[in-house]
């Protein structure tokens, strides 16, 4: 566990900063708009219809649309950034020509990988939930200020979304892994061309022979792409969107995609680090 | 387990097509400094590679009775490796260096690394990369030398240093590394750095061992015999590879024990016999 963790503080000490990026982001964001709502604010602009909103009825709808749409920045950041990150996990140190000096340091190859297959993971879906929590206090904070909070369906709505992002981050995260283990330098690129190439490969071979080879790209867009979701009805009521969100979780979570997800994210890791374990380092 | 730290047999690597080490055979024992010298490309960086599981070879390595191929992780708890300096992580800062290097290693010892550090006054929140190559070649030496090894493996670890760094390195491994119980492999192809502390020598020329000996036994059993120019035809016939022309006079490295009247026979340095070997036989010496 101690040479674990000295793993782990080597990632944060080398790569601390690139996963903070998003925090900087989106705080430099709120900044931007606290500075332009004080200034239309100082300026006479700003004009909300404060009473016609409190008026309105509260709809568990909106709450929770309304959180799930606070998931998208975030959840698109954190997608960038696992690429970014895990694209560079095994071929970093080669690149920087300190590949030898870890290697010649008492520790498995396989834990090595481990350490960075985690790291990449963990800190981008830290940093994710740290900002959808602040998005989702910020958002409903404004609700409440209107009387609009519903707080099972904005919490849910913010959850459900949330967990939909870290699934797709751990798929897109494994591929970016195994692209940084067979590729030296924009891994994710070129293993991206690699298989659009094929796939264009075999269609043309299947026009010209009408024969009827698997598509790799379909596979891969079926491999990322959730069970469809039901739509919750805008004037549905607590209830029904209590139900609503419990008949959601099999279509996020509980289902044989996820499953095939962890396991094809599972097999990534350990195909990529058996080639890097392969590796010669000259 | 017997006195041979390292057993090498009958190994072969190839890059593509390219034939890098031919069937070596290697034995090398504990409580000595050794030098592996040989030309650029020779294979010297090749060889310690595969001694230390980075290149997949033909033929079996085993140190300390361990093949290198089944326990690589294993066996570098008792081994050390410097290559050349600038492969410490140049993200890291010194202090998250030695926490790093530290912690990984169950050999390492907290108190020499406390007194070595104390000594080399390196700046501990300075990145690596904005250390001079001196200051790296501290750090890596202390990092190294804080470790409770067997073997330690040196590639080439002074290139681009400056004399006065070249010497404390290697008066720093003398004197905090080396015992009976150790063994010190040098990569080099500068050997009159190394020629001092050496106690064997090994040549390797083109991926191939030519020699294997104790090097006061190798410096006795050969001399340079100097003679007038007009006699150079006497050096000639004993078919030296090199013939040096200075002053009026020729010399050359022959076996001590060829007798050559009147000639004037000094005791020569590693860098000689090594020419003599390994020279003439390629361009770059």
């Amino acid at each position: 566990m101690k040479k674990f963790s000295a793993l782990i503080k080597k990632e944060w000490h080398t790569h601390g900063s690139i996963v903070l990026v998003p925090i900087w982001i989106t705080l430099g964001f709120y900044f931007l708009l606290l500075i332009s709502f004080g200034f239309a604010y100082f300026k006479g602009d700003f004009n909300l219809q404060l009473a016609e909103i409190q008026a309105q009825i509260k709809f568990p709808a909106i709450n929770y649309y309304v959180n799930v749409g606070s998931v998208f920045m975030p959840g698109l950041m954190s997608l960038l950034f696992i690429i970014i990150f895990m694209q560079s996990a095994l071929n970093e140190d080669i690149q920087k020509n300190c590949e030898l000096f870890h290697r010649s340091q008492p520790i498995s190859i396989w834990l090595r990988s481990f350490s960075k297959f985690i790291f990449g993971l963990m800190s981008n879906w830290l940093v994710f939930l740290m900002l959808v929590i602040l998005n989702f206090i910020i958002i409903n904070i404004i609700l409440a200020f209107f009387n609009q909070l519903s707080f099972y369906p904005a919490f849910f709505g913010m959850f459900q979304m949330s967990v939909k992002y870290l699934k797709t981050g751990l798929i897109f995260g494994s591929i970016a892994f195994f692209c940084s283990a067979i590729f030296k330098d924009k891994a994710v690129f070129q293993g991206f061309a690699i298989l659009v190439g094929i796939n264009f490969l075999f269609l043309i071979l299947n026009v010209m022979f009408k024969w009827n080879l698997p598509l790799p790209w379909n596979y891969f867009v079926n491999l990322i792409k959730n069970p469809g979701m039901e739509v919750l009805d805008a004037e549905a009521d607590l209830w029904q969107t209590k139900q609503f969100i419990r008949n959601n979780w099999n279509a996020i979570l509980w289902n044989w995609k996820t499953l095939l997800q962890i396991i094809v994210s599972g097999s990534l890791f350990v195909i990529s680090t058996y080639i890097h374990k392969n590796k010669e380092i000259k | 387990m017997n006195d041979n730290y390292i057993s090498i047999n009958n190994i072969s690597k190839y890059y593509g097509k390219f034939r890098a080490l031919k069937n070596i055979d290697l034995n090398i024992t504990k409580g000595k400094i050794i030098g592996l010298l040989g030309k650029n490309g020779a294979g010297k960086s090749t060889l310690m590679r595969c001694m230390l599981g980075f290149l997949n070879y033909s033929g079996e390595i085993e140190i300390m009775g361990r093949s290198v191929k089944n326990h690589r992780e294993k066996l570098h708890d008792h081994i050390a490796f410097i290559p050349d300096v600038n492969c410490l992580d140049d993200r890291l800062t010194v202090q998250q260096t030695i926490d790093y290097v530290s912690a990984l290693n169950d050999s390492w010892n907290q108190k020499k690394a406390e007194r070595l550090l104390q000594n080399s006054k390196l700046p501990l929140k300075r990145k690596v990369a904005r250390l001079s190559k001196g200051m790296k070649t501290k750090l890596y030496l202390l990092i190294t030398l804080s470790l409770e090894v067997d073997i330690l493996l040196l590639d080439e670890p002074t290139l681009g240093l400056d004399i006065v760094f070249r010497k404390e390195f290697f008066n720093t491994i003398l004197g905090e590394f080396f015992n009976e119980e150790k063994t010190i492999l040098i990569s080099t192809h500068q050997v009159e750095e190394v020629e001092h502390i050496l106690q064997e020598i090994i040549f390797i020329d083109d991926g191939e061992i030519i020699l294997q000996k104790d090097v006061e036994e190798l410096k006795d059993e050969y001399a340079i015999f100097t003679l007038p120019s007009e006699r150079r035809s006497e050096l000639e016939i004993h078919q030296p590879n090199v013939i040096n022309s200075t002053l009026g006079n020729v010399s050359a490295l022959l076996k001590r024990d060829i007798e050559i009247p009147e000639a004037k026979l000094s005791r020569p340095v590693l860098s000689d016999i090594f020419i003599e070997k390994v020279g003439g036989k390629n361009e770059e010496i």
